[in-house]
């Protein structure tokens, strides 16, 4: 581990920086790290196909919330999945610990959270319906309606903002057809609003389900909305 | 070398490997030195390693710089039927922060090692790792690295032989800025909805599930993993006198070359956002700097020579917070940006106590009625007594943290918002 | 907080406005202050329930502290100099009352709150004068909550007493806060609501503000116009003590009154509904005696209970009667020694029953089986029950009875057509004219518990004063009285002027009762001693 001493007051010249390489789709080469695709910044190889069953019990409760296959009929904690919900509880103290794992499975199997399946959530943890949804309401996360099967969410907080967040958004609703927050009627998009997604350094993040696209420009609405379909 | 571009006036220590897929690995990471920190670690007593933390002068890196060995020191002492726990806070979610998300992309088994050392220190056999909802992609590598590590033997029962055995659960947040406070995240880890707690009882106290508990930063505890393998003095190398070491700032908005560095703190603010970040897009001249997130007071262009410490950041009338520097250029409708920001507050605040409830909505909405034209001077007034009342006078610091971009902006550009005023209707079309 | 300390506490002096005062160390700020006079400003704290201190209007200035206080989890500490009215803490709580202005719709003119109304009275109190916000409001609109349970969102504060009531002491938890920060509303489980459960109107009483009505009380009357009595709720034999709310001469609500014995702060939904028949306008007004062709004719008291005593005298065969749970300590007392005085006899009481329903987080706390006040009193003054749950039938025992009967309070709806024919003399006290008082030679009208003063023995033996809250119609009095002038024309003993006197003379029957001051009773009742030697009683 090398040290470097301050360089105080020493001479620049920012002109001789090389201009940033747009990169939409991911945050990766720069230039500055030569060979770095995709996989390497995104680690996809490395994490591989993550089973139904949640593998380890210590991460169990890790797996998608928001993921284009998606059946709001589906049966809940059966199966592989009941396995998953059960290594979950065997982490906490209690069962209300679980909740919010339990909501995330629910959400990755349905889409998002109807009273009904609040209430199977509430049952299988022993919780008052309630009080499941007084914490679902709670997080953003937790979709309460239906949305498209791509949900996609662009960052206009400040740091995307002063880099056009504003412009993106408004070109995936110009793509989409759609108005903020409203399901496409091919029920494909939901596009609207996010708080900051914590990748400010690649203005503009946009989420779309589980994934991040990063350094997303509006002309590059179109590229990615076919990337998807 | 941070990443996604590079400084040679970096000091790489956390960020050493960024930009290197072989580090995330566990493999890839022994070969680099990996879990010799944590070897050492359970070779020494458990106080020698609070100690050596303590002596550090690490302090911690999730923004309010409390010193990291102090709160491990606050623990109380082991006893029976009452466990311990650490929680490594990554619920990364300040504006313009994004400095975990890299950490655990690249590294996710120095954190491991991290959260492993800290759980040693404390005496608690199981940490969990609070991650934020939306980072899927991070969270995966640390779920993969965190299967590696159980397998060879780093988690769990005797962990490297040591007799010792150490859990480590992966838990992910649901989408709610508040609970990266840590009462709100403990809250959030145990099922309800992510309210802070009032204090006392603090965490040390009565934490996760009511017990004894740490809450460190990712970037702290793999930051005292590294001070555990090289010594206190070593890591006092770097820095100032009261704020030691090396820490990672997060750079975005108008700069050339946005993304994470690694300088030792004291660094001149200037240099950094000049030379390090390569000044603005097109050599515009800046206008305002958030030097430590969207909850510290802005500065202007005039303001920026002063050290990058905890120090010399309050001496400045701010806050170094968790070292997101946000710029914004002369082109910049600050107004609109305050705004933007308040509203993030008023969609964040949990709406326990009032002031905050109503006071981040109320001023959003005043922000926005002045951003379109339509306010008058005393909304300005009428702005600064509502940001006086939400600050201090509640559980948690979200109000406070709206309140002070609100303040610092009329401070430093009242112009801003008394040309808005006085454009009318016409405020729209010259919107940033 | 500080609840693990064993040892003794030790008081400390602490300043609160100036005041010096001594008080345990660890006492809450807000009761220390309440103890020096001062009524700190707060909404999400109550008594009976945990503190969040999430409204932020207790903040009071602790000197040396760095930040403002909420004196509602705050604890005093040895020297302490507490100010509650300093600059900082009146601009603190004129902030958070103008906060809550931002978006409450004002329209006190329709809200029942108005007059009782916390959000009202520290505005008017120390809040601004004018509110500066020129932004719209929020708008939510009303939900019924089902049961009595009546939602106005707009009006509501997020001070989350009813969601911690239903969570901590109903532990039925319905209600939640949904959404988050300025998007936050209090509400239940979509369409499950609040019906069935049995305490959900105490979260009306614990609403600082309009939020939370009642839908039996929607709109009946103006707090102002209320006057409001102490009583016991009489319709179990919990004795909640409660206050009954009156206009016009009708009861309009009950509400409880604290009592950490007996209910603590809360009642439950039967007690506080079940009020229409104590406003049952069919009265017996007058004083009625059977001439020789059957016809009840109305007379003075003087001479009705002249003609009474006088019909007394000769009688020596025993007595029999039948008399209503719902019926004062004193009433039964005074039957009892008025049979005493004409041979002895037994006596019956009939009391409707239900289920029993626990307040869980206060278990103290029931609606008892029993649904009516004064079955313990009855039965201590040598009455039995008789009949079924239903509070009918069970009269065959004396409906035949050939000496004197008494009737107290019971309206005896089910009785035959004959009851009482085969008495020598058939007297009946009570409220309303029902057909099995046609065969009475004395029909004697009493008040209702609402209309006198006396007592009730709860299911706890603790004996608990209430309270007249409405004018008895008509020459009605209480039992206690008529029975009391009645032994005084037949016996030796002094005629009753107040209910003091006619509890005094309780003693008489059941000593017990003379180791019961009425002095002692106060607002809140005491425990009725056990007799020295009826241990087995």
């Amino acid at each position: 581990m090398s040290a470097t001493p301050i360089r105080a007051g020493s001479e620049y010249d920012p002109s001789s920086w090389p201009e940033a390489r747009e990169n939409p789709g991911f945050a990766g080469d720069t230039g500055e790290f030569p060979g770095l695709d995709e996989d390497g910044v995104r680690g996809l190889s490395y994490v591989g196909e993550r089973p139904a069953d949640g593998g380890h019990a210590s991460v169990a409760g890790t797996l998608p919330y928001q993921v284009a296959t998606r059946d709001p009929e589906a049966p809940l904690f059966v199966g592989p999945y009941e396995e998953r919900l059960e290594k979950v509880l065997g982490r906490y103290p209690d069962r209300q610990a679980a909740l919010l794992p339990a909501l995330h499975l629910a959400h990755e199997l349905r889409g998002y959270l109807s009273p009904q399946t609040m209430d199977e959530v509430a049952e299988k943890l022993q919780l008052p319906p309630a009080y499941v949804r007084g914490v679902a309401s709670f997080y953003t996360m937790y979709n309460l309606a239906p949305v498209g099967k791509y949900l996609i969410q662009v960052c206009t907080n400040i740091s995307c903002n002063l880099c056009g967040g504003d412009a993106v958004l408004e070109s995936f609703l110009k793509h989409t057809g759609t108005e903020p927050g409203e399901m496409s009627a091919n029920g494909l998009w939901t596009v609207m609003e996010v708080e900051c997604l914590g990748a400010c350094g690649f203005p503009t993040a946009v989420q779309i389900n589980e994934r991040y696209f990063e350094n997303v420009r509006p002309e590059d609405v179109p590229a990615i909305l076919e990337r998807l379909t | 070398m941070a990443y996604p571009y590079r400084h040679d006036s970096e000091v790489r220590l956390l960020s050493e490997h960024f930009g290197n897929p072989r580090a995330r690995t566990l493999e890839g990471w022994v070969e680099l030195g990996g879990y010799r920190a944590l070897r050492k670690a359970l070779g020494m007593d458990r106080a020698e390693v609070v100690n050596v933390v303590k002596a550090s002068g690490l302090r911690g890196r999730g923004g309010a710089g409390f010193p990291t060995g102090m709160k491990w020191s606050f623990m109380p002492k082991k006893e029976p039927g009452k466990p311990h726990f650490l929680v490594c806070n990554a619920d990364e979610s300040e504006p313009g922060t994004f400095k975990d998300r890299e950490l655990m992309r690249w590294t996710p088994h120095a954190l491991i090692e991290g959260c492993l050392i800290g759980a040693y220190a404390i005496n608690a056999e199981h940490a969990y790792i609070y991650v934020r909802g939306e980072f899927f992609e991070a969270a995966q590598i640390m779920a993969r690295a965190i299967e590696e590590a159980y397998a060879a033997g780093y988690i769990g029962k005797n962990i490297l032989g040591s007799g010792i055995d150490l859990d480590i659960t992966l838990h992910i947040g649901a989408g709610a800025y508040i609970c990266g406070e840590e009462t709100g995240l403990l809250n959030s880890l145990e099922g309800r909805r992510g309210e802070p707690r009032v204090k006392p009882p603090y965490p040390a106290i009565a934490g996760a599930f009511r017990y004894p508990t740490a809450v460190n930063n990712v970037e702290s505890l793999i930051a005292a993993a590294q001070i555990v393998e090289n010594g206190a003095e070593w890591y006092r190398q770097w820095g100032t006198e009261k704020s030691t070491g090396t820490k990672l700032f997060c750079v975005s908005g108008h700069v050339k070359r946005p993304g994470n560095y690694e300088v030792p703190l004291g660094f001149n603010f200037r240099e950094f956002i000049y030379d390090v970040c390569g000044g603005t897009p097109g050599g515009k001249a800046i206008k305002a700097v958030i030097p430590g997130g969207s909850s510290v007071p802005i500065l202007t262009a005039d303001e920026l020579d002063i050290g990058m410490d905890y120090e010399s950041m309050a001496a400045a009338g701010t806050m170094l917070g968790c070292g997101s520097v946000i710029v914004m250029d002369e082109g910049t409708n600050v107004v609109k940006q305050v705004r933007r920001m308040v509203d993030f507050y008023a969609h964040e605040s949990c709406g326990q106590c009032t002031p905050c409830r109503e006071g981040t909505a109320w001023s959003a909405k005043i922000l926005k009625r002045i951003e379109l034209g339509r306010g008058t001077p005393d909304d300005l007034d009428t702005l600064l007594d509502i940001s006086d009342k939400m600050t201090g006078k509640t559980i948690c610091v979200l109000s406070d943290a709206a309140a002070a971009p609100i303040v610092s902006s009329i401070e430093k550009f009242r112009g801003d918002y008394l040309a808005l005023m006085e454009a009318g209707d016409l405020a729209l079309a010259g919107a940033r | 907080m500080a609840d693990e300390t064993t040892a003794a506490v030790e008081n400390v002096s602490v300043t609160i406005d100036g005041m010096e005062l001594s008080v345990p160390a660890g006492t809450r700020l807000l009761d220390a202050c309440a103890q020096a006079g001062v009524d700190v400003p707060h909404y999400c704290y109550h008594p009976g329930l945990s503190a969040p201190a999430q409204c932020r209007m207790c903040l009071v200035e602790v000197e040396k502290s760095p930040k403002l206080v909420p004196a509602c989890v705050g604890t005093v500490a040895k020297d302490m100099v507490v100010h509650t009215e300093s600059e900082a803490a009146l601009k603190a709580r004129e902030g958070v009352l103008e906060f809550y202005l931002v978006n409450h719709p004002l329209d006190c003119p329709v809200c029942d709150q108005s007059g009782e109304c916390k959000l009202q009275d520290y505005v008017a109190a120390e809040g601004p004068a004018m509110g500066r916000s020129k932004e719209p409001k929020r708008v939510l609109g009303r939900d019924d909550f089902g049961g009595d349970v009546l939602f106005y969102a707009d009006r509501c504060v997020m001070c989350t007493r009813c969601v911690r009531f239903m969570r901590e002491v109903a532990q039925d938890e319905r209600l939640t806060v949904v959404q988050r920060g300025h998007r936050a509303v209090i509400d239940t489980f979509f369409d499950e609501g609040l019906t069935g459960n049995l305490w959900a109107d105490n979260i009306v009483d614990i609403c600082p503000v309009g939020a939370l009505v009642s839908k039996d009380f929607l709109h009946k009357a103006r707090a102002w116009d209320l006057d409001r009595t102490p009583s016991i709720c009489p319709n179990c034999t919990q004795g909640c003590n409660v206050r009954l709310e009156t206009r016009d001469n009708q009861v309009m609500r009950i509400k409880p009154r604290p009592n950490p014995e007996v209910n603590a702060h809360w009642m439950c939904d039967f007690g506080r509904l079940n009020y229409q028949w104590i406003n049952r306008v069919d009265r017996i007004e007058a004083p009625l005696v059977r001439d020789g062709s059957g016809r009840h004719v109305p007379m003075s008291w003087s001479e009705a209970l002249m003609r009474l005593a006088d019909a007394l005298r000769g009688q020596t065969g025993g007595a029999a009667a039948v008399v209503s749970p719902f019926a004062a300590n004193e009433d039964v007392g005074a039957l009892r020694r008025v049979m005493e005085a004409v041979g002895g006899g037994g006596g019956v009481f009939r009391c409707e029953q239900g289920e029993e329903v626990t307040l869980p987080g206060f278990p103290e706390l029931a609606l008892r089986t029993d649904r009516a006040a004064n079955v313990a009193g009855a039965e201590l003054f040598g009455f039995s029950r008789a009949g079924g749950a239903d509070g009918k039938g069970g009269l065959e025992g004396v409906a035949g009875h050939a000496g004197v009967l008494f009737v107290l309070g019971d309206e005896l709806a089910d009785a035959a057509a004959d009851f009482g024919a085969n008495a020598s003399l058939f007297v009946y006290v009570g409220q309303h004219l029902s057909p099995a008082a046609r065969n009475a030679h004395f029909v004697l009208p009493s008040t209702t518990f609402a209309e006198m003063e006396g007592t009730f023995t709860n299911v706890q033996r603790r004996v608990q004063r209430f309270w007249p809250a409405l004018r008895a119609p008509g020459m009605s009095r209480p039992a206690w009285q008529i029975l009391g002038v009645l032994l005084a024309g037949i016996g030796d003993a002094g005629a009753p002027g107040t209910a003091a006197d006619a509890f005094a003379g309780l003693a008489a029957v059941r000593p017990e009762f003379g180791m019961l001051a009425w002095g002692d009773l106060g607002a809140q009742g005491a425990a009725l001693p056990e007799a020295v030697g009826q241990a087995g009683d």
